[in-house]
C-alpha cells in the first residue's frame, strides 16, 4: 500500500491500455468473503494515474456496490478482446461515487474502439448493445491502484506488473 | 427461484467469455475471464483447471465464486453464484471439456498454450438474471424435438440392421440438416470401429477403422460420452487417428480403406450408440460452419442414439432366426476371364485382382463364401452357419455378424463388379458371382 501511494501502479504503457478499446469488468467482497462480480461499461484515470473510476450501470451490478461501500476491497480486469491482453488491477480503498457529465461520451469512445477490434466476430450492433446504458443509472467506483497484473491466458498470467 | 442451469446453457458454449471472481482468505478478489464454463447438470457447471492460478488458489481455500455470463446472441446476462466441489482429472466430462477446450484454443489462435489439467466441479447455489439491453434471438433453425420425434418413428420402422443405419442417415439429413455424417459400428475384440455408412463425402468410407480412444469419435467412444467441438483443431482430427491407427496395426500391405473426411470441418460432434449396456458404435457429424453444434443438437443426437441402440440387437435377434431357402434364382451367367481373390491369413485381407477389398471378420466371411462357391458350387447361405464356422473368427460376445454382412456387402458394392451379396430372407443370404474366381491363398 505504502508504495502505492509514492509512485502510480500504472505506467504510462498500462494506463493507454486501460484507456483503450478494452472491456472492463470489477469485482468485489463482502465482509464474508463472498464475491460479487459485474461488467461495466467504462473507465476513467485521473491525471496522475493513481486514481482509476470505472464506470458500472447501477441496475447491473448486483451486490457490488454494497460490498465496495461495505469493504473497499475491489479488481478491475481490462481485457482486449482481439489479442486477449488483459491486465488486472487491484485496491482496497474503493468507493463510490456519482458518475460525471462526460462519462457517457466516454463510454461511446470505448464502444466504438470495441466496434473496431471485434467485428467481423461480433456484429456491431451486439457489441453496441454491450454498452448502451442510461446515463442516469450510470455510477463509478473509484480505488487508487496498489497492485496491477498481468492476465493473458497462458502460464505467465498472474505476473505482477 | 433459481433458474436451472438448462435455461442458460447457451451462455456456456464459450462464443462469449465468462467473468469468474473469488477472493482470497484475506479478503482480497479476483476477478478473471474463462473461455469455457461447462454444463454438467441443471445443479453443477465445471471449469477448466489449465494453470495454477489465482481462481484456483483462492477457491482450494474459499469455494464460494461468482459468475457473470453473457448469452452469445442475445447478450441476456445472468449472475451465477457458485461453489467449488471437487476437480476431475479423467472419465467423460473431463475428456468431453478436454476436447472443447481444444477447439476454444485453435478458435483463438491459443493452441499449445491451453492444456487441461482437471475439471474443476461447482455446485450451482442461485442463477439471478441481470437487466439490461438485449438483442432479440434468432429464430430457431428447427424443431429439434420434432426431429427427434420423426427419427424415431422412421427408425422404429426398420425390419433390419442395413435400413436401420441407413434411416439414421437419412434423417440426420432430412430432420436435423446434417450434411456430413458417419455411422460407425464398434469391434469389441480389435477396440476399433468401422464405418458402416456415411454420407455427403466424396468417398463413403465404408470399412474405414478408427481405433478406440483416437479423435472424436475413438474418444467419444471410449468415455461414452458426446464429445463436441466448435472448431476442429488437428488435435481431434480424424485424419490423424486414422494414420495413426494404420501405424500401429503394422500393415505391411496397402489394406487401409481411407477415412472420409470434410476438408474444413469446423464443427464436430460425436455421440457413443450403446445397445443394452455395451458400446455398439458411433454417431458422427460434422460441417464447415463455426459453432454448428449446440447443446441442445448434442441432446438431440443423443436421443436418437439412444434409439438405435435399443434397435441394433432387436434386430440383430431377428436375423438369427430364419427364413426358409429361397427358391433356386435363376443364375446370372459366369463368365469371363478368371479372377483371382487373394486371402492373407495373418488378418483376414482379402484382395480381389490387385485391389483391397476388406479384412478382419467381414474379409473371413468373404474367404469363407467364396471358397463354399469354387469347392461346393453353393451361393446360398445363412447367418447361422457363419456364426457356427469355426474359421470365421467371431468374436464370443456381441458378435455383431450383421454389421459385418451389412460392411461386406457394401465393400462389395462399391469396389467389386465381380461379387454381389442379396439379402433372400430373414437370417439368408446369397452370393451372386459374375466371374469364374480363381483363389488365392497369400
Amino acid at each position: 500500500m505504502a508504495e502505492a501511494l509514492t509512485a502510480p501502479a500504472l505506467d504510462e504503457a498500462n494506463a493507454a491500455f486501460v484507456m483503450s478499446g478494452t472491456m472492463v469488468s470489477l469485482a468485489s467482497r463482502n465482509p464474508a468473503n463472498v464475491p460479487s462480480v459485474t461488467r461495466a461499461l467504462g473507465c476513467r484515470l485521473s491525471a496522475d494515474r493513481r486514481r482509476v473510476t470505472v464506470l458500472v450501470a447501477a441496475s447491473q451490478a448486483g451486490a457490488l456496490l454494497e460490498d465496495v461501500a461495505a469493504t473497499g476491497a475491489i479488481a478491475a480486469v481490462f481485457s482486449q478482446p482481439s489479442t486477449h491482453r488483459t491486465i488486472q488491477i487491484k485496491g482496497s480503498d474503493a468507493r463510490i461515487e456519482p458518475a460525471t457529465p462526460g462519462d457517457s461520451q466516454g463510454i461511446e469512445a470505448r464502444a466504438a474502439a470495441l466496434v473496431a477490434d471485434m467485428t467481423p466476430l461480433y456484429t456491431e450492433s451486439f457489441v453496441r448493445t454491450v454498452f448502451a446504458h442510461d446515463p442516469a443509472d450510470l455510477v463509478a467506483v473509484s480505488f487508487t491502484p496498489a497492485t496491477a497484473f498481468e492476465q493473458t491466458p497462458g502460464p505467465q498470467a498472474g505476473r505482477r506488473l | 427461484m433459481t433458474l436451472s442451469v438448462d435455461a442458460i446453457r447457451d451462455c456456456l458454449e464459450g462464443a462469449v467469455p465468462s467473468l469468474v471472481a473469488t477472493c482470497a482468505p484475506d479478503g482480497t478478489p479476483n476477478v478473471s475471464y474463462v473461455s469455457q464454463v461447462h454444463y454438467v447438470d441443471p445443479g453443477h457447471v465445471a471449469l477448466t483447471y489449465q494453470f495454477f492460478n489465482k481462481t484456483r488458489a483462492n477457491v482450494l481455500a474459499n469455494p464460494r465464486t461468482t459468475l457473470f455470463l453473457v448469452h452469445p446472441e442475445t447478450l441476456a446476462r445472468y449472475r451465477v453464484a457458485a461453489t467449488y466441489l471437487r476437480t476431475e482429472t479423467a472419465g467423460p466430462l473431463f475428456e468431453s471439456m478436454k476436447a472443447k477446450l481444444a477447439g476454444i484454443a485453435s478458435h483463438t489462435g491459443m493452441t499449445g498454450v491451453f492444456r487441461l489439467l482437471g475439471a474443476d466441479i461447482y455446485r450451482v447455489l442461485e442463477i439471478a438474471a441481470v437487466p439490461g439491453a438485449q438483442l432479440p434471438a434468432p429464430a430457431p433453425r428447427r424443431s429439434l424435438l420434432a426431429a427427434v420425434r420423426a427419427s424415431a418413428e422412421r427408425l422404429g420402422a426398420c425390419g433390419d440392421l442395413a435400413s436401420l443405419f441407413d434411416a439414421t442417415l437419412d434423417c440426420l439429413e432430412r430432420h436435423f440438416d446434417v450434411r456430413h455424417a458417419m455411422l460407425l459400428m464398434y469391434d469389441g475384440a480389435l477396440e476399433r470401429l468401422y464405418a458402416v455408412a456415411s454420407r455427403g463425402y466424396a468417398s463413403s468410407g465404408v470399412g474405414a477403422e478408427i481405433p478406440l480412444g483416437r479423435g472424436v469419435i475413438g474418444v467419444a467412444a471410449r468415455e461414452r460420452a458426446p464429445i463436441r467441438i466448435a472448431d476442429a483443431t488437428t488435435e481431434y482430427g480424424y485424419g490423424r487417428a486414422a494414420r495413426a491407427g494404420a501405424a500401429a496395426l503394422g500393415a505391411q500391405l496397402e489394406d487401409e480403406i481411407p477415412f472420409p473426411g470434410l476438408p474444413g470441418s469446423r464443427s464436430q460432434l460425436a455421440v457413443p450408440v450403446v445397445a443394452c449396456g455395451r458400446l455398439a458404435g458411433a454417431i458422427y457429424v460434422e460441417s464447415l460452419e463455426y459453432q454448428r453444434f449446440g447443446y441442445d443438437d448434442e441432446d438431440a443426437l443423443v436421443a436418437l442414439a439412444a434409439q438405435l441402440g435399443a434397435s441394433i440387437p432387436l434386430l440383430q435377434a431377428a436375423e438369427a432366426g430364419e427364413d426358409a431357402p429361397a427358391a433356386a434364382p435363376e443364375r446370372a451367367p459366369v463368365e469371363g476371364a478368371a479372377v483371382a481373390v487373394r486371402h492373407y491369413a495373418a488378418n483376414d485381407s482379402v484382395f480381389v485382382g490387385d485391389d483391397y477389398l476388406i479384412k478382419g471378420v467381414a474379409g473371413s466371411i468373404l474367404w469363407k463364401l467364396v471358397r463354399d462357391y469354387v469347392e461346393r458350387g453353393r451361393v446360398e447361405f445363412s447367418n447361422r452357419e457363419l456364426r457356427l464356422d469355426p474359421s470365421i473368427r467371431l468374436p464370443d460376445v456381441s458378435d455383431n455378424l450383421e454389421a459385418r454382412l451389412v460392411l461386406l456387402a457394401r465393400r462389395l458394392e462399391e469396389r467389386c463388379p465381380v461379387l454381389r451379396i442379396e439379402k433372400t430372407g430373414r437370417g439368408r443370404f446369397r452370393l451372386c458371382v459374375r466371374r469364374p474366381l480363381r483363389l488365392v491363398s497369400g
